[in-house]
């Protein structure tokens, strides 16, 4: 079905499923299908935050002292999470929009990558204080066999659904013939590919951001790297918004609430499900043991992260209505919780100009009167 | 102070102490403490005020712990009672055994929290579902919406309250 940017067809919206139906027109919001959407967009919106206001000063003088084992720690989880937004800042958009049904939909996807935009622009804003030259770091995202290689696992089932994608809206259904090639377009191929990719994503921001967390959480309960901690926070934040509204979707599709060939592709799809779920999590084990490769760091090392990885692995697949991949029950760092807490981060943006209600900031000024009772 | 480095300077000068204008045993009586925070409530003329926090916050326990203190603890204001009708205390029983006893509490997590009873939890606002759990049995009220996705037969503790005893795995 050929993308229109305002589709002028008279249709009845509550009768259109999320994906796959008419195009979207008119982007209202007085009534919703899914009123989830609407709300994850609230509240998302509610969240905003900018890098800016965390005041990352401190950081740069606990990154020359860290050692050097810690620095790869630190310098990699930020290149890996770099790559995870880069990818989440744009492909959701790439993906989901031109299939769009739904207004409320279609704007959550927007608002959702909107704010990985801004994540990303807090990696820049910590690497820019931590490093003389950026360049170093983000240069090296491209280059670095073991981020390459996340890179490759994050990003085949987006560019496996939008490759298909973009025949389907240019051509439509059918068996064309493109330069040679004989490219057969089915909605039903398209539809599975579509949840795999969504699967892909929750196991994205469900648990391979929670591997560098872990460790961004770890440096912070030593008194290091706090700011950094606070800018993770605030991200950590709004991705269990976004993990939420990918179970929500995945969880409409496999109920059959909305589109009824979803329920029996995610039927089907059960097990592809349980094993991107299981290598995702031996791909994050592996990304530890290259994290503690040098040595480990006080509080956490790589027998620890592995179990939390499985650990969580659990938590999220449970709430797609699986069972536990893994064995492990308990959660071993039972101390994240406190920092993965939304309760202790305040957010009003204006009251951003006074250091004292800047957004998790650490007053790092100094003025001559803070001497005033010295004596020399 | 600010802009203070953009004033020309003329010369080296050598760093004076600045006169100060209260005695340290005059600042110690003039000057509220503002370390210690007091709280007081007014009871009315028959109950005197008292002080409910004398130490400053970042030396008392870990707030977890403050939490739960306050949880199940009644507030100073207690629950307007009416005629023939009953408090909101409601037990609350795990199917291992453990049992709770919900009444004060603001949500059903923090009076499990209180009572020792530790629930996995992030966002507390439900919207991350970290603390979905079985209901086997009874009702609960939500006192937000939750965002996070739950199945018909599980409850988010975080944002929600007993609306009849219940049974949870």
């Amino acid at each position: 079905m050929a993308y229109t940017t305002f589709n002028r067809n008279d249709f009845d919206t509550f009768a259109q499923p999320m994906f796959f139906g008419e195009p979207v027109n008119v982007a209202r919001y007085d009534q919703q299908k899914h009123k989830i959407f609407e709300n994850l967009i609230e509240k998302q919106l509610s969240f905003f935050w900018r890098p800016e206001e965390v005041d990352l000063t401190n950081d740069r003088k606990d990154f020359i002292d860290l050692p050097e084992h810690e620095k790869h720690i630190f310098v990699s989880n930020l290149k890996y999470q770099t790559l995870l937004d880069s990818v989440q800042g744009r492909s959701p958009n790439v993906a989901l929009l031109p299939v769009v049904s739904l207004p409320e939909l279609e704007t959550w996807i927007e608002t959702w990558s909107f704010s990985e935009t801004i994540h990303s622009r807090s990696y820049t804003h910590i690497v820019r204080n931590i490093v003389p030259n950026p360049a170093v770091v983000f240069d090296d995202i491209t280059k670095n066999e073991h981020i390459v290689r996340r890179a490759i696992s994050v990003t085949e089932y987006y560019d496996s659904f939008i490759h298909l994608a973009n025949y389907y809206t240019q051509l439509g259904e059918g068996t064309h013939t493109i330069n040679g090639e004989t490219v057969e377009v089915t909605l039903r191929e398209l539809k599975r590919r579509m949840y795999l990719m969504l699967v892909s994503v929750n196991v994205l921001e469900a648990i391979r951001f929670y591997v560098s967390f872990a460790c961004s959480f770890a440096f912070a309960e030593r008194a290091k790297m706090e700011g950094n901690a606070k800018i993770i926070k605030l991200i950590a934040r709004d991705e269990a918004l976004h993990l939420t509204g990918t179970q929500h979707m995945l969880q409409i599709m496999a109920r059959g609430k909305d589109d009824p060939d979803f329920a029996v592709i995610a039927e089907e799809c059960r097990d592809d499900v349980v094993r991107i779920f299981r290598e995702a999590a031996e791909q994050e084990k592996g990304w530890a043991e290259y994290l503690f490769k040098d040595g480990s760091m006080i509080g956490l090392n790589k027998d620890i992260l592995c179990k939390y990885v499985e650990y969580i692995t659990n938590q999220r697949i449970g709430a797609l209505g699986f069972d536990p991949v893994f064995e492990s029950r308990n959660n071993p760092l039972p101390w994240i919780n406190a920092w993965l807490n939304s309760d202790n981060v305040q957010v009003a943006p204006q009251e951003a100009e006074i250091s004292s209600y800047l957004v998790g900031a650490i007053d790092s000024e100094v003025d001559t009167a803070d001497f005033g009772d010295f004596d020399l | 102070m600010p802009g203070a480095g953009k004033t020309p300077r003329v010369g080296r000068r050598r760093w004076v102490k600045p006169k100060t204008i209260y005695s340290p045993a005059q600042t110690e009586l003039d000057l509220p403490d503002t370390n210690h925070t007091q709280i007081t409530f007014d009871f009315g003329d028959d109950v005197p005020s008292r002080p409910l926090r004398t130490k400053p916050v970042s030396e008392d326990v870990e707030q977890g712990d403050l939490f739960g203190f306050m949880a199940e603890s009644p507030e100073p204001t207690p629950q307007i009672e009416f005629d023939g009708m009953q408090k909101p205390v409601f037990e609350v029983q795990f199917s291992d055994g453990r049992t709770a006893r919900f009444q004060h509490a603001n949500t059903l997590l923090e009076s499990l929290e209180s009572q020792d009873i530790h629930i996995e939890y992030q966002c507390r606002e439900g919207y991350c579902g970290s603390c979905r759990t079985r209901l086997l049995e009874g009702e609960v009220h939500y006192i937000e919406e939750p965002m996070a996705w739950i199945d018909d037969d599980e409850i988010l503790p975080c944002c929600c309250i007993p609306k009849s005893p219940l049974h949870l795995q």
